[in-house]
């Protein structure tokens, strides 16, 4: 029997979680109460690979935000295979999780949530993303602080591009980074520092021509930071994944380098205020 | 055969269909995977050999941890195939030294505990005592399963039901079962006329705990208080009767606290003074005899002089 050793009242919830599941992602290799992986310390309730590069995986727990969950997100983190996860509860437990403070550490951390009422309506009050992916909005708030309004207003838009598409999220960030740097080089054309027309060019080579310069003596680590970023990142966006690992490697680099195109823009900001550039990004 | 220690995988252990235990919060199933997975599994659970897989004898919370948290093995102490009657009674001595269980979870098993017994002995019915040698449970614990036991269908749902909710959910609980139908047994015996439905009164007791008339469940013993004051106090049964129904009633917000305070309380005050007072009464006239009273200590006797004035007072007033 699915489910046997449940309540009658976490039974309810893992059955119409899973329908739920299943009309959302097709059910495809659905797995109960099995280990996704010997690697991972975790047997989720049930787990399905709706593609070929995500398993979605949920547990059914009482508790919000359970310490199994956090347990298991290192190595999700980790795996060769993008997966996403939600938490399924009864709706009294989330209505009950005071200021929700439960309900936003694992929103917070990554992780989905679903809730099911007594009727057995269920919903999805928090959409999960592979955990590989996740940057927790508290660490991209706190990347974001030293940084200007008008680069603030750029970065979240690209935060919420990354959410939907994670390529794009990256290219966005990828093209705060491209800006910046022209607005440098337009400063430094001004100043004679390069010549007429480098900001036309490609950001490396923009960079490659700043950096040997004297005005540019003392910013070359934050040049060298941004031209290190260009090379690895630029084209992760446009190349498909060709099979789980490809697509779990890509997530974890997308992140990676959207958390340093952040710190990139702040070293930037500080090289411009040190030069007296001004910042010209629409 | 001895008692083997292996390192067993959590997926050749089956459950033990005869474990009492149904009840597994996840926030305490939570705390104990959080240990296990700092600690690892300190104390070994205890299985025995079935075909080719294992049956829990003990441990089942420590094993299901184990599967959540996909380890390859677990500790695990092998011991020979118990009968069923000695497989039922390990568990129960296990939890009655260690975490107890909750009542019902015993009170359910308790009948198969009674069964097994009798078909090992003749059919001889084990008495209270015999139950609580086998069993490893205080007299007053079983007494207390009974009630459980007694309780008709619709309530060990309804308890059920709470008790598969995380504690801070749970509004009704064993006690308040416990302490209801105690009170309840005594208002059918003491004043019968006063309840025309029992199960009305148990939905009635019920409804006002859920919305707090009734605050407590030590309520319920007022509530005892009340059908005894009759015989004990004197108190005309159609007052006790009316007392009772306005609580039963479940449309009013009568609480029993407010009931006993306004019409019992005093009554019970008064019984207990004046069996203080015959017990001074019978103390002194005793001394008296003996004259003993001239040897009796300077507090007690500051006691009584301050005990006399306040007399005079009383009865002056």
């Amino acid at each position: 029997m699915v489910f046997g050793t449940f309540s009658d009242r976490k039974r309810l919830v893992a059955n119409r979680s899973l329908a739920l599941c299943r009309n959302e992602w097709g059910g495809i290799r659905l797995r109960t109460e099995e280990p996704i992986d010997a690697a991972i310390n975790w047997s989720p309730t049930f787990h399905m690979r709706p593609n070929s590069t995500l398993i979605v995986a949920v547990e059914v727990n009482e508790y919000l935000f359970p310490e199994i969950l956090k347990i298991a997100a290192h190595d999700i983190e980790h795996y060769n295979f993008p997966i996403a996860v939600y938490q399924a509860c009864p709706l009294d437990v989330y209505q009950n999780d005071a200021r929700l403070a439960r309900a936003n550490l694992l929103a917070d951390h990554g992780f989905g949530l679903i809730t099911v009422d007594d009727a057995g309506t269920t919903r999805i009050h928090t959409r999960a993303e592979p955990l590989a992916q996740h940057i927790p909005k508290s660490r991209f708030d706190i990347a974001l602080r030293p940084l200007t309004q008008r680069l603030k207003i750029r970065f979240r838009a690209a935060y919420a591009t990354y959410h939907i598409d994670i390529g794009q999220g990256l290219q966005a960030a990828g093209q705060i980074i491209e800006a910046m740097i022209t607005c440098i080089a337009k400063h430094a054309e001004a100043n004679g520092v390069v010549p007429a027309r480098t900001s036309n060019r490609g950001t490396a080579d923009i960079i490659d021509a700043l950096s040997p310069t004297n005005a540019f003596r003392n910013y070359r680590a934050a040049l060298g930071g941004a031209r290190h970023f260009a090379n690895r990142y630029r084209n992760i966006a446009s190349h498909n994944p060709r099979g789980p690992q490809e697509a779990a490697e890509k997530l974890r680099r997308c992140k990676e380098g959207f958390l340093e195109a952040l710190h990139i823009a702040e070293e930037l900001r500080a090289v411009m205020l040190q030069l007296g550039c001004p910042l010209r990004i629409i | 055969m001895a008692d083997i220690l292996k390192e067993i995988a959590p997926t050749k252990i089956e459950r033990n269909p005869d474990n009492p235990r149904i009840f597994f919060r996840d926030e305490e199933m939570d705390t104990l995977t959080a240990s296990i997975r700092r600690y690892g599994i300190q104390v070994p659970i205890t299985v025995y050999a079935e075909g080719k897989h294992y049956v829990l004898i003990d441990g089942e919370r420590r094993w299901r941890c184990a599967k959540k948290l996909n380890l390859e093995s677990m500790p695990a102490l092998i011991r020979e195939k118990p009968s069923r009657l000695r497989n039922i009674l390990l568990m129960f001595n296990i939890h009655a030294l260690r975490e107890q269980w909750d009542y019902l979870t015993i009170a359910r098993k308790l009948p198969d505990v009674i069964e097994l017994f009798k078909k090992e002995n003749s059919g001889r019915t084990p008495t209270e005592v015999e139950q609580s040698e086998l069993t490893g449970l205080t007299r007053g614990q079983i007494r207390r399963c009974g009630l459980l036991l007694e309780l008709p269908k619709k309530y060990r749902e309804t308890l059920e039901e709470e008790l598969s909710l995380p504690k801070h959910f749970q509004k009704l609980s064993e006690d308040f079962f416990i302490e209801m139908e105690r009170a309840l047994k005594t208002v059918q015996n003491r004043v019968p006329s006063a309840i025309k439905n029992l199960d009305s009164a148990r939905d009635a007791l019920i409804k006002k705990f859920r919305k707090e008339t009734i605050k407590n469940i030590t309520d319920f013993r007022m509530l005892s208080k009340i059908a005894t004051s009759v015989k004990r106090l004197g108190v005309k049964e159609s007052k006790a009767r009316e007392a009772l129904k306005g609580i039963f009633d479940p449309n009013n917000k009568t609480s029993i606290e407010q009931v006993f305070a306004e019409q019992f309380e005093l009554k019970f005050d008064e019984r207990r003074v004046i069996l203080s007072a015959d017990s001074i009464y019978d103390f002194l006239e005793t001394s008296l005899e003996d004259q003993a009273a001239v040897s009796v200590s300077d507090k007690l006797r500051k006691s009584l002089s301050r005990l006399n004035r306040l007399i005079e007072r009383f009865l002056k007033s």
